[in-house]
């Protein structure tokens, strides 16, 4: 008798409805944040949503990109942080002369932290200049995504007063506004990721940032042909797939989706399948 | 054979954690004595060891009852940056400077300096010899490399320009330093300075400046520790000082991930390391292969063997020493370690 998964239902993860402005897609390291947060992407797009996709602080593939098809932008640290600072002072040339300074650099490359508000203000602003905008953004991955929602609340307790408190205050004046912020815990289908992903979730939730949905990746018991096989899967299959319906089953790890193991070795073909499930399941929901 | 420092490297859920401290139990089987330290801020460490939050910082004995089929210990230690920080204080007497706000926020554990503190940490326990080995559990990708450029920044950070800018504001920061610089160049590098704290004080407020000052003096104070660590970069380029074990894993798109870390790592390691393949399914697709010729899941088996394929041919080309560890079919994280800790030998 084989045991498949797709027999659980799971409580359906609707992408679009209410559609938040700022789309974070975390998770541990390697579990297909990019191709996941690219899919989402492209399936907010082709309803019809202006949405852009961002890279973070990771590395950029644009080969990619320009298969998927969706708008993205990419954000350069001096230069994020050039404008803030020429705003901050009303002079460009000021700015761009204190970031050359070896003080600046240096003080960057000590605190990663810094970096990642910066980057995370210039976000926040696109967002408020323009009200329909929604950013799917790539987050790092679980332990440094803590560091990037908590690097604004240390920096507060650093500079106490000043601008840059002010700054920080709207930064999470409009980021813990409801219906804004929205964060993607992405996981693989092993009781020690599912484990990593509620610890996550649990350390976000102590941060104030509660809507969080827990996706699976890579589920072998979801993939079409072993779904549709007439045959006793092999052993070692057998037993994936057991313990992925093992998580599934269990009612306390509340997961909002699963994706099925997509059997190609193209990362074009994996984010195509994640669209496709991804838009299905909104149909589902409807019926 | 062992080496005094083993680092397990890779990108995102390879399996780096549980491989690394599989390697541990093995070592220790072996009636070596072992350190392992995560430098990970996820911690899978603490869920596999079942170690506390409380526990960060400090070095815990593992019990030998953890792992079936093994009865011998190992020390096992999580990052954290205060306790490091703190260690750091004792050794070159500077508690009183290192009792600064903005240092305490900084090396919390999600403060952003992990990495660095990191690389003190490891030298600590180099100096003290204690240890046969000390295995290193490193951030995934893009984190491993800032662990290993944390040297270069610690010196960027000692850069000429601090010291000009605390002469300006009067600081004290050495016995060797005297004070003022004289003459014309002096005067430039004052009134940059100047205004540049000008600015500073501006966008962040006028605490700020005095207790931001205060911090990188306390750091200051500790220069040689970080310095240290420049060292320690250099020693790990040696063979006879350290394992390199690149962990990748047979899932999608490792293998791309794996040889671009390997590009950004190479000035870092030396020639003769090892690539560890986890999660291997080849000799299980065989059997399948064998029995069930014409399965009506044929596309899906072919994908899973062109994988392990495509990574045996990555393999070939750059490494010697290649480690295949199989996948484990087991939800306890205990049952994982001791299960790989079989696969290992001397």
């Amino acid at each position: 008798m084989k045991d498949h998964i797709s027999n659980y239902s799971l409580q359906h993860f609707i992408p679009s409805s209410p559609l938040a402005r700022l789309i974070v897609v975390t998770g541990k390291g390697g579990v297909g944040k990019t191709s996941f947060a690219l899919a989402l992407t492209k399936v907010l797009k082709d309803q019809g949503h202006k949405v852009v996709y961002n890279n973070f602080d990771q590395p950029i593939n644009e080969d990619l990109l320009q298969k998927v098809n969706v708008d993205h932008f990419q954000l350069e640290l001096i230069e994020s942080a050039k404008l803030y600072i020429s705003k901050k002072l009303g002079s460009e040339i000021v700015a761009s002369w204190i970031l050359k300074t070896p003080f600046f650099k240096a003080l960057f490359n000590m605190l990663p932290g810094l970096n990642q508000m910066i980057l995370l203000g210039h976000l926040i602003n696109m967002l408020e200049e323009d009200p329909k905008l929604t950013i799917v953004m790539d987050s790092p991955s679980s332990g440094h995504a803590l560091t990037m929602f908590e690097a604004s609340h240390n920096f507060k307790e650093i500079f106490k007063t000043g601008k840059i408190v002010e700054d920080i205050e709207r930064l999470h004046n409009f980021i813990y506004r409801p219906g804004v912020l929205k964060t993607i815990l992405l996981t693989l289908p092993t009781e020690m990721s599912l484990q990593e992903s509620s610890e996550l979730d649990q350390s976000l939730k102590r941060r104030d940032i509660a809507d969080n949905h827990i996706v699976l990746n890579d589920c072998y018991g979801l993939n079409e042909e072993v779904v549709n096989s007439q045959e006793e899967l092999p052993e070692f299959l057998q037993r994936k797939v057991n313990l992925e319906a093992e998580v599934i089953k269990n009612p306390e790890n509340n997961l909002s989706f699963a994706h099925s193991h997509c059997a190609s070795n193209s990362a074009i073909d994996v984010i195509q399948n994640m669209v496709k499930e991804l838009a299905n399941s909104k149909e589902d929901n409807h019926a | 054979m062992h080496k005094p420092i083993e680092i397990f490297c890779g990108t995102g859920g390879v399996g780096k954690t549980t491989l690394a401290t599989s390697r541990a139990l093995f070592l220790s089987s072996q009636g070596k004595k072992v350190l392992l330290i995560t430098i990970d801020p996820a911690k899978r460490l603490k869920q596999i060891l079942k170690m506390k939050d409380e526990d960060a910082g400090e070095i815990a004995s593992i019990s030998p009852d953890t792992f079936e089929g093994f009865d011998s210990s190992f020390d096992a230690l999580l990052m954290n940056p205060s306790s490091t920080i703190q260690k750091m204080g004792e050794a070159n007497n500077t508690f009183k400077e290192l009792d600064n706000r903005i240092v305490k926020v900084l090396t919390k554990p999600y403060g952003g300096m992990n990495e660095i503190m990191a690389i003190i940490e490891v030298q600590f326990h180099l100096k003290a010899q204690k240890y046969d080995t000390i295995i290193l559990d490193t951030p995934p990708g893009k984190h491993f490399i800032d662990f290993l450029s944390g040297s270069q920044k610690i010196k960027h950070f000692f850069d000429k320009s601090f010291i000009e800018i605390f002469r300006y504001l009067g600081k004290s920061f050495g016995p060797k330093d005297s004070g003022e610089k004289k003459g014309f160049f002096g005067k430039i590098v004052k009134s940059g300075v100047n205004k540049l704290l000008s600015y500073l004080e501006k966008v962040t407020g006028e605490t700020f400046v005095e207790e931001f000052v205060d911090a990188i003096i306390g750091l200051y104070k500790n220069k040689d520790s970080f310095l240290m660590a420049l060292d320690f970069q250099e020693d790990l380029k040696k063979e006879q000082f350290s394992n390199w074990f690149l962990v990748t894993s047979v899932e999608q798109h490792k293998i791309e991930e794996a040889s671009e870390l390997q590009a950004q790592a190479q000035g870092f390691m030396h020639k003769d390391s090892f690539l560890a393949i986890n999660k291997c399914l080849g000799p299980y697709i065989e059997k399948w292969e064998k029995e069930t010729p014409d399965s009506d899941m044929t596309h899906l088996r072919n994908t899973m063997r062109d994988r392990e394929n495509k990574l045996k041919e990555f393999a070939g080309k750059g490494y010697q020493k290649v480690l295949p560890f199989p996948e484990v079919f087991h939800s306890a994280p205990a049952n994982h370690v001791s299960e790989l800790a079989k696969s290992w030998s001397e």
